[in-house]
């Protein structure tokens, strides 16, 4: 048995591979092979040569400066975004380049939590969340409800049911998008700023939610975050993306004791703080 | 790869790089999607029903109106001018030629490729926009069957639904109105007509090709708008001020493509006038 959720060997990413897989431009097979690095200009690389492995079940932050292309990581996680160059393993799985789209992808249980909450703006959030459900006929009508109704309870989402995404704030559409996505029982679940737009209240009753699901479900879960407390609080480990490639997972006290450039940038306001008591 | 492999699978990719390979690609990966091992009956079938009542149903009074005056004028300048000719004969073959093959089809397709084609791709591209679209591929859902299956299959049978109206209210509410400027003018344009001349000549025109045609192009046709109206929202780059490009493009090249499959579709009939050129010349 492979205890493996993810593997990214050797990733090369630049920002024309960004703008989606369904539709862009088909890549022949074996284009890997014949690969010449991006000669134009406008391309600019945004990771070079990035190694990742996540456990099963292990849970996994993913920090850095802004504008760095964190957020582009978990898109080509995704398959909303395809490599230049390299390898990506889900569950042990290689998907060729060719064939990496998000539906490919999807169908591994991989989900994935946008940035933006990206609800269907047409559809109430009971229907929102109610969608994935009735397309892949996960059970009975009774069934989806119950789940739905569970999924909305969690995240504190029932009184707005009735409701359509442009009457929630934005805090709430992303409740309701985590919602969502936990109703498809991801096995790998990946999350884009799930804290950004929550107060101090919903944020904490985020935390235990994500730590139900990976003690409960045994779901691996990827977060990209500005808020390094995550990591401590979940008690997971902290990757930076530096340099475009991305460092070895440590705990959330090995980067703050240690002296080197990252920790400096990111957790000098923590150390300051540390070294007064 | 074996070579032979290797140069099919080159010229595949090149096909597939073009737009209108891409095109051809999204219409067959829809016509694949309807047999996709989820497919979910009762949701399809109600996006189609709304598809086409949207498609259909709302653009009923434009076509309608359209149709009515479009007819009026035919009736009037052929009857007038066949007369004048000395060619009574022919007024039903000019009729079906002018309502029923060619300007009937290509009038409603230009009015759904311009309502319905232009809004499906603001639509669909809006959704672009918001990544909407890539929210539903990432839980699993097949935008092609979500989104362009309904619009394609609804959009079509509006069309061909259309079509018929089209050629049923122009001959039908164009020679009530004919009557109405007859009676109205004191006869001014000089007109004997009743309903069962105008009838009896069409009907003696019309040949079982016709009826088949009454199908086929509105069918292409519509395959053609929402396919290509679809493609060009899917395409979006994420810049809102791409949406009305798009939207102008689907309109343009949809008018281009009709125009050039109905002379495509209607070299079948050119090939049967040039058999006879022989004997008229």
């Amino acid at each position: 048995m492979l205890d493996e959720a993810l593997r990214l060997e050797d990733i090369y990413l630049s920002t024309n591979e960004l703008s989606g897989t369904m539709f862009s431009v088909p890549r022949a097979v074996s284009y890997f092979e014949n690969i010449k690095a991006s000669e134009s200009n406008e391309d600019r690389p945004l990771i070079a040569g990035a190694n990742l492995t996540l456990k099963l079940g292990e849970t996994i932050c993913i920090g850095g400066p802004s504008g760095k292309g964190k957020s582009a990581i978990l898109r080509m996680i995704a398959g909303l975004a395809r490599p230049l160059k390299g390898h990506i393993y889900y569950f042990g799985e290689y998907i060729p380049a060719e064939r990496l789209t998000a539906l490919e992808v999807a169908n591994r249980q991989v989900g994935y939590v946008l940035q933006n909450a990206a609800l269907i703006s047409n559809l109430r959030v009971i229907d929102n969340i109610a969608l994935p459900l009735r397309y892949h006929r996960m059970g009975t009508d009774e069934e989806i409800l119950k789940k739905v109704n569970m999924a909305m309870d969690l995240m504190r989402v029932r009184n707005f049911a009735k409701m359509f995404p442009h009457q929630l704030s934005v805090g709430m559409q992303k409740r309701v998008a985590i919602a969502r996505s936990w109703a498809m029982d991801p096995k790998l679940l990946l999350m884009d700023e799930p804290t950004a737009g929550l107060d101090n209240y919903n944020r904490r009753n985020l935390l235990p939610l994500i730590d139900n699901m990976r003690t409960m479900f045994k779901t691996s879960i990827i977060i990209v975050t500005h808020d390094l407390m995550i990591a401590k609080e979940l008690d997971c480990n902290l990757v930076f993306l530096h340099e475009k490639k991305l460092t070895a997972p440590h705990s959330f006290d090995y980067w703050l004791r240690s002296d080197n450039e990252i920790s400096k940038d990111q957790f000098r306001d923590l150390q300051a703080v540390t070294n007064v008591f | 790869m074996t070579p032979i492999g290797r140069m099919f699978h080159s010229l595949g990719i090149f096909i597939l790089k073009t737009t209108i390979g891409q095109q051809i690609a999204l219409f067959f990966r829809t016509v694949a999607s309807l047999f996709a091992s989820n497919h979910n009956f009762k949701n399809d079938s109600r996006n189609i029903i709304l598809q086409t009542y949207f498609t259909g149903a709302e653009i009923f009074l434009p076509l309608f109106v359209v149709a009515m005056l479009f007819g009026t004028v035919t009736i009037i300048e052929v009857i007038t001018l066949m007369n004048k000719m000395g060619l009574a004969d022919i007024v039903g073959d000019l009729m079906v030629v002018v309502i029923i093959r060619e300007m009937g089809p290509i009038l409603t397709a230009f009015l759904i490729a311009g309502r319905t084609g232009s809004s499906l791709t603001t639509y669909i591209g809006s959704m672009v926009i918001n990544s909407e679209v890539d929210a539903l591929a990432t839980m699993g859902i097949n935008p092609i069957r979500y989104l362009v299956m309904p619009s394609v299959i609804g959009g079509t049978i509006a069309t061909i639904v259309m079509n018929i109206l089209f050629g049923a209210s122009a001959i039908g509410a164009g020679f009530l109105v004919t009557k109405g400027i007859i009676f109205i003018t004191g006869n001014a344009p000089n007109l004997q007509i009743t309903w069962g001349y105008l009838s009896s000549e069409i009907i003696k025109a019309l040949t079982i090709q016709d009826f088949v045609f009454a199908i086929v192009k509105p069918l292409v046709f519509g395959i053609i708008i929402t396919t290509n109206a679809c493609y060009q929202a899917l395409n979006i780059k994420r810049d809102i001020r791409q949406v009305p490009k798009a939207t102008s493009r689907s309109v343009i090249t949809s008018f281009i493509s009709i125009v050039l499959a109905d002379v495509t579709l209607s070299l079948f009939y050119f090939i049967g006038y040039m058999k006879n050129l022989s004997t008229l010349i």
